[in-house]
């Protein structure tokens, strides 16, 4: 589903944000990414949506070559796959139904579509009580269901999530940990960069970890740390 | 584009606006005033560039004014031996019957007071060359030669400076138009601009679920359109205001050298114009604005 071949990615700066990255993610799977601040886990993402592009090596995403997309192909590479972020990216000025809307509009869908994709994606998230609620009248858990709603409600066969958890208090992470399992469950690909040692112990996946651009470890049932290194938690 | 998807785009970019109202609003001004400076000065030009155009024409001439006792044969024959002169281009008797009748017309309380025409016949030369007015004027004017000429009217040579200075003003005028064409687009597309970043996020949204790149741009681009057009139906109305206030005060000054030349433009033309230049600069500006913004993010 994912694939990447010896890619490396450095900014015009000169730093090298990855480096000689080899990697397969298979369609289904569930997998973190950990690893400190600014080892790479956002740049890895952004890699496959297309929002940045390798300085060396081929990436293949559902059987299709990034490195050789026309410019006006990435918009259907972006329908296959939801992102979801850190900060929740919600427009304060929609409802809830109407941010989930937007995402399906933007693309053309007919309304028949989103009459039904809307409500049903947002029963999906257990919002579907709150759909006139704004962004404001919502918890920051609320709120992050909305913006897994909305990268859902086209159906995409993948789904990235950039810390999804960063803003939210530990029981609060869980349900949408959970969420995101239960979304793997049903046949999503997802890949989830986190910096939340709980999260990741817990759910016993996979676990790529990364220091410095460099892929470190690759374990297929994995916890934050590595097991060789047995470190006081904090 | 679909119907349903062409209105969801209208909407957006009018919700936008509403939303965005004070903003839209410090946008609309830019743009307003911007496109009344540069209306109100390519008009101003076109007017000086009309006036420079048409006045050589009307000082390429000298009139010749027969004694009003003079018989109509006297002018025929003065008529065919001015047209033989070299450098004279052509030469228009006027009768004094037909120049009365159009006083009359004009003026018929001043003229009823008269009896009988006290107008001499008038002959007009046109010349090939303008410069050559001064010294054909002075050949006239000797009595010797022209006895039959009773005065002889050329335009003076502060005329011809003010012919020059108009032409020069046309050039400069016309630099300072292309100056501020410029600068108004490059004001309106800073606005837009500023317009489109406040929509970064709607814009970053819609690029990460895949929308297409002219589903992003139309809001964006019908915003500007709609900012030039207002900004060019207001911007039109003052300059048509301040038009006519300028020409009333020319009027009133009552100078021989302005008359009363009708434009080639009318005021709703005027206003056509203007209110399009605005509409494309928007778009224009926008279309600028956002290729800079969207390759950004
Ligand atoms: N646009 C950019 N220009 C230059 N350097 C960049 C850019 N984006 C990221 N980097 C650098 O690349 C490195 C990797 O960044 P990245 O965002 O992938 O880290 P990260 O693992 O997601 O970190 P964090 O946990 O803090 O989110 C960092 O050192 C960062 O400074
Ligand atoms: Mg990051």
């Amino acid at each position: 589903m994912i694939e990447f071949k010896d890619v490396c990615v450095s900014y015009a700066s000169g730093w090298q944000a990855l480096h000689n990255l080899n990697l397969t993610v298979e369609k289904g799977e569930f997998a973190f990414i950990v690893g400190p601040t600014g080892a790479g886990k956002s740049t890895l993402l952004k890699l496959i949506y297309r929002d940045e592009k390798p300085t060396q090596g081929t990436i293949r995403v559902s059987d299709q070559n990034l490195n050789e997309m026309r410019l006006r192909d990435i918009p259907f590479l972006r329908r296959k796959i939801g992102v979801v972020y850190q900060d929740f990216g919600l427009l304060p000025n929609k409802t809830v139904y109407e941010n989930v809307a937007f995402a399906l509009q933007v693309i053309g869908a007919a309304r028949s579509t989103i009459r039904k994709q809307v409500p049903h994606v947002l029963e999906l998230v257990a919002m579907g009580h709150r759909p006139d609620s704004f962004p404001n009248q919502l918890s920051g858990g609320e709120q992050q269901r909305v913006a897994i709603a909305r990268a859902l409600v086209n159906d995409p066969p993948i789904l990235l999530a950039d810390e999804p958890t960063g803003n939210l208090d530990p029981e609060t992470s869980m349900g949408i940990i959970q969420l995101l399992n239960h979304i793997h469950v049903r046949g999503t690909t997802v890949l989830v960069a986190t910096h939340d040692h709980a999260i990741v112990d817990m759910m016993q996946r996979r676990v790529l970890a990364f220091e410095r651009g460099k892929l470190v470890r690759d374990e297929l049932v994995g916890a934050y740390r590595s097991a060789e290194f047995e470190e006081p938690r904090p | 584009m679909k119907l349903h998807s062409l209105i969801f785009l209208i909407g957006e970019a009018g919700r936008n606006i509403r939303r965005n109202g004070l903003m839209s609003l410090a946008a609309l001004g830019t743009v307003t005033v911007a496109l009344t400076v540069l209306g109100g000065s390519l008009w101003t030009t076109f007017r000086l560039n009309e006036f420079a155009r048409l006045q050589p024409e009307r000082f390429n001439r000298i009139d010749l004014f027969l004694p009003a006792t003079s018989d109509r044969s006297v002018a025929d024959a003065l008529q065919k031996r001015i047209e033989k002169l070299p450098n004279v281009k052509n030469v228009e008797l006027v009768p004094k019957e037909e120049a009365w009748k159009l006083i009359q017309q004009q003026e018929p309380t001043l003229t009823q007071a008269l009896e009988t025409n006290p107008l001499p016949d008038k002959l007009e030369v046109e010349l090939e060359d303008p410069t050559q007015v001064s010294s054909l004027a002075q050949q006239f004017r000797d009595h010797k030669a022209f006895s039959q000429v009773e005065k002889v009217v050329d335009a003076g040579e502060e005329v011809r400076t003010l012919v020059n200075f108009a032409r020069i003003i046309k050039i400069v005028g016309g630099g300072l138009s292309i100056g501020l064409f410029v600068a108004t687009l490059f004001i309106i597309h800073n606005t837009i601009r500023l317009t489109v970043f406040a929509r970064r996020r709607e814009v970053r949204i819609m690029q990460m679920v895949g929308a297409t790149p002219g589903f992003i741009r139309l809001p964006l681009l019908l915003e500007g359109l709609f900012h030039g057009t207002i900004g060019g139906i207001i911007a039109g109305v003052l300059v048509l205001l301040c038009g006519r206030e300028v020409s009333l005060f020319v009027t009133s000054l009552k100078s021989p050298l302005v008359g009363n030349q009708a434009s080639l433009l009318s005021p709703a033309q005027i206003f056509v114009l203007i209110t399009l230049m605005g509409a494309c600069l928007g778009v224009v500006g926008s279309f600028l604005a956002i290729r800079r913004f969207v390759r950004q993010i």
